[in-house]
C-alpha cells in the first residue's frame, strides 16, 4: 500500500517569494490497484507521481510504501515517461535491459533477462533496432517493458501515452490493460485524458490546482476484464461527463458552472 | 531493414528524403561541390602563377606539387617532419587526455567549473600564440616547450567541448537513470558518459586541428626547427616553390587529421545523426 500523507511542495521563485505546487494532498493506493491521477496542466500531478518515484522531495508531509517512507529512488519502483526516454545510442533489447544494468547486472545478462519482456509487448523482432527506427507507440512498449523488467511492485506512469496520437494510444491501453490483468503489479497513472481514466483504472483522483490538492477521487465501477465497448455504457460516459464537468470548471472557462 | 509493424518502422524512403535537403540530390552531389571548388581555385593560381615574369615569388600550382615531391624524397624533408611531428603527438596526446578529463570534471560540478572558470577564460581569450614566448623562456628550445604549446592550443577546446557536452546531457536521461536507482558512478558510466561523447569527439576534433596550429606556430615564432625552420629557409631563399611545398605538406597533414578525427567522431556520434536526421 502507498500511503501519501499530507503531502506539500513548494517552490522558490525568483523574485525572492515562494510558490506553493501542491498542499495538503492526502490519499492512499492499495495492492494492485490500478490509481490514476487526473487534472488541468500545472496542477502538479507529474510532480507528486515524481515523489512516489523519490525523484522530487516534498516540502512538507511524508509518502510510505508499505509502511516504509520514500527517501529516494527503490527497487520497488519503475517509472514510464511521456517522453518515452530510451538510450539512442543503444538497440531496443539493450534498452528494455537498461533498469538492470542501472542496478548493477552486467550488459550481456541485462540484455538476456529482457528478452522475455520485449517478447511480452511484441516486439521480439526489433530487438537490434534503435529507438529512432521506432514508431512512438513502439518505443513506449520499449518503455514499459524496461519497467516491467526490473519486476518492480510499483509501476509509476507519467502520462505514458501522451505523446502519442489517438489510434495508437487507443491500442496501446488495450495493450497496458492486457498485462496488468497478466502481471497484477500497483499502477499509479498520471494522465490528462478522462477516458483513459476510466477505461484503466479501478479509480480516478481528480486534482484542483493553485495549489495542486485533491478534489475527489473517484470509483470505476467497471468490471474486468473491460474490452473496447465499455466506452459505450452509460456508467462510462457518466464518468467522464462528471470528471469533465470537474476539470472545466478548473480551467477558468467562463461558460462552465462554477465549480461548488 | 526487417519487416514494419504499425507500419512506421523502416520507412526508408522518407529517410533519405530527409538525408538530403535541396531534393533529389545524390550523396555525390557535395563532392562535385567540393572538388569543382578547390579544382577552380587551383586552376587560377596555376595561370596566374605562369603569368608571372619571375619565380621569386609566386609559382604556379604545378610546380609546387613538383618541388614537393622532389622534398618527399629527401630525407632532410622527413627529419624535419619527424622532429615536428614527435613533441605534436605528445603534446596533442596531453591535451586530449587532460581537457577530456577536466571537461568531465568541469561539466560535472558545479565547484569544480567555479574553480577552474578564471583559467578556462584566460586561456580562451589569450591568443596562446603569446604564449610561446613564456613557453621557451621557462623550457628553452627543446622538446618540453614545443610539447606546452603544442598543449596549450589543443586543450582549450578539448575541455570547453568536453565540458559542454555533459552540461548538456538531456535532463530526462539522467531522471530516467536515478529513476531505476542507479548509484551515482554507475549512473556517470552508464548515461552521462556516453550521452557526452558526441561533445567529446567534436571536442577532440576542432582541438586536434588547434594542436596542428600550436606546432606551427611555436617553430616559425621561436624555435627553428623540423617544418618551421625548412619555412624559414625556403623563404630566406626565395625558394617558393619549396616553400609552398612545405606549407602544402602540413595543409595534407593537418587535413588527414581533421578527416580521421572526423571518420571517428561521426562513428561515436552516429545515433546522434541518426536521431537529427529523423527528428
Amino acid at each position: 500500500m502507498i500511503e501519501i500523507n499530507g503531502i506539500g511542495r513548494r517552490f522558490n521563485t525568483r523574485d525572492g517569494g515562494s510558490f506553493e505546487a501542491l498542499k495538503d494532498v492526502n490519499f492512499s493506493v492499495n495492492d494492485k490497484e490500478f490509481f490514476s491521477i487526473i487534472g488541468p496542466s500545472g496542477c502538479g500531478k507529474t510532480t507528486l507521481l515524481k515523489m512516489v518515484a523519490g525523484l522530487v522531495k516534498p516540502t512538507a508531509g511524508s509518502i510510505e510504501v508499505d509502511g516504509t517512507p520514500v527517501v529516494g529512488p527503490g527497487d520497488d519502483r519503475a517509472m514510464v515517461f511521456q517522453s518515452f526516454v530510451l538510450l539512442p545510442w543503444a538497440d531496443v533489447l539493450t534498452n528494455v535491459g537498461f533498469g538492470l544494468e542501472l542496478r548493477g547486472r552486467s550488459r550481456k545478462e541485462s540484455r538476456e533477462a529482457a528478452a522475455p519482456f520485449l517478447e511480452r509487448v511484441g516486439l521480439t523482432r526489433f530487438s537490434e533496432h534503435y529507438p529512432h527506427e521506432l514508431s512512438g507507440g513502439m518505443q513506449q512498449r520499449v518503455g514499459l517493458a524496461r519497467a516491467l523488467a526490473v519486476g518492480p511492485d510499483i509501476l509509476l506512469m507519467d502520462e505514458p501515452f501522451g505523446a502519442l496520437d489517438a489510434q495508437t494510444r487507443q491500442l496501446m491501453q488495450e495493450d497496458l490493460m492486457r498485462l496488468w490483468d497478466q502481471e497484477q503489479k500497483t499502477v499509479i497513472f498520471v494522465t490528462h485524458s478522462m477516458d483513459e481514466a476510466a477505461y484503466l483504472s479501478d479509480r480516478v483522483l481528480v486534482m484542483d490546482t493553485h495549489p495542486g490538492r485533491v478534489r475527489e477521487i473517484l470509483d470505476v465501477p467497471i468490471p474486468r476484464p473491460r474490452d473496447e465497448s465499455v466506452r459505450r455504457e452509460s456508467v462510462f460516459t457518466e464518468l467522464t461527463a462528471h470528471m469533465w464537468h470537474e476539470l472545466r470548471g478548473m480551467m477558468g472557462d467562463p461558460t462552465a458552472p462554477a465549480p461548488e | 531493414m526487417s519487416p514494419q509493424a504499425e507500419g512506421a518502422v523502416g520507412n526508408e524512403a522518407a529517410v533519405a528524403e530527409v538525408a538530403a535537403p535541396g531534393g533529389g540530390a545524390s550523396p555525390w552531389t557535395p563532392w562535385v561541390f567540393r572538388i569543382g571548388s578547390v579544382g577552380l581555385v587551383l586552376l587560377i593560381w596555376e595561370l596566374y602563377g605562369r603569368a608571372q615574369e619571375t619565380t621569386l615569388f609566386f609559382v604556379p600550382f604545378s610546380s609546387v606539387v613538383g618541388a614537393l615531391w622532389d622534398l618527399a624524397g629527401t630525407s632532410e624533408f622527413w627529419n624535419a617532419f619527424g622532429q615536428t611531428f614527435i613533441p605534436f603527438i605528445w603534446g596533442w596526446l596531453l591535451s586530449l587526455a587532460v581537457g577530456i578529463l577536466l571537461g568531465l570534471l568541469i561539466g560535472r560540478f558545479r565547484t569544480f567549473d567555479a574553480l577552474t572558470k578564471p583559467y578556462v577564460t584566460f586561456l580562451n581569450a589569450l591568443p596562446v600564440s603569446t604564449l610561446v614566448p613564456i613557453a621557451v623562456i621557462l623550457f628553452g628550445i627543446g622538446y618540453a616547450s614545443r610539447i606546452l604549446v603544442v598543449f596549450l592550443f589543443g586543450v582549450v577546446e578539448v575541455t570547453l567541448n568536453t565540458a559542454a557536452g555533459v552540461r548538456y546531457v538531456s535532463r530526462d536521461l539522467v531522471e530516467m537513470g536515478e529513476s531505476f536507482n542507479a548509484k551515482q558512478t554507475r549512473l556517470f558510466r552508464k548515461v552521462i558518459l556516453p550521452a557526452s561523447l558526441p561533445g567529446i569527439m567534436a571536442g577532440i576534433r576542432i582541438g586536434t586541428g588547434r594542436a596542428v596550429v600550436g606546432m606551427v606556430v611555436v617553430e616559425i615564432l621561436l624555435v627553428a626547427v623540423g617544418m618551421g625552420r625548412l619555412i624559414l629557409r625556403y623563404r630566406g631563399r626565395f625558394q617558393s616553390a619549396e616553400l609552398y611545398a612545405v606549407v602544402l605538406a602540413l595543409i595534407i597533414f593537418g587535413i588527414l587529421l581533421q578527416v580521421i578525427a572526423r571518420r571517428f567522431e561521426h562513428r561515436v556520434s552516429r545515433w546522434k545523426y541518426e536521431m537529427e536526421k529523423v527528428a
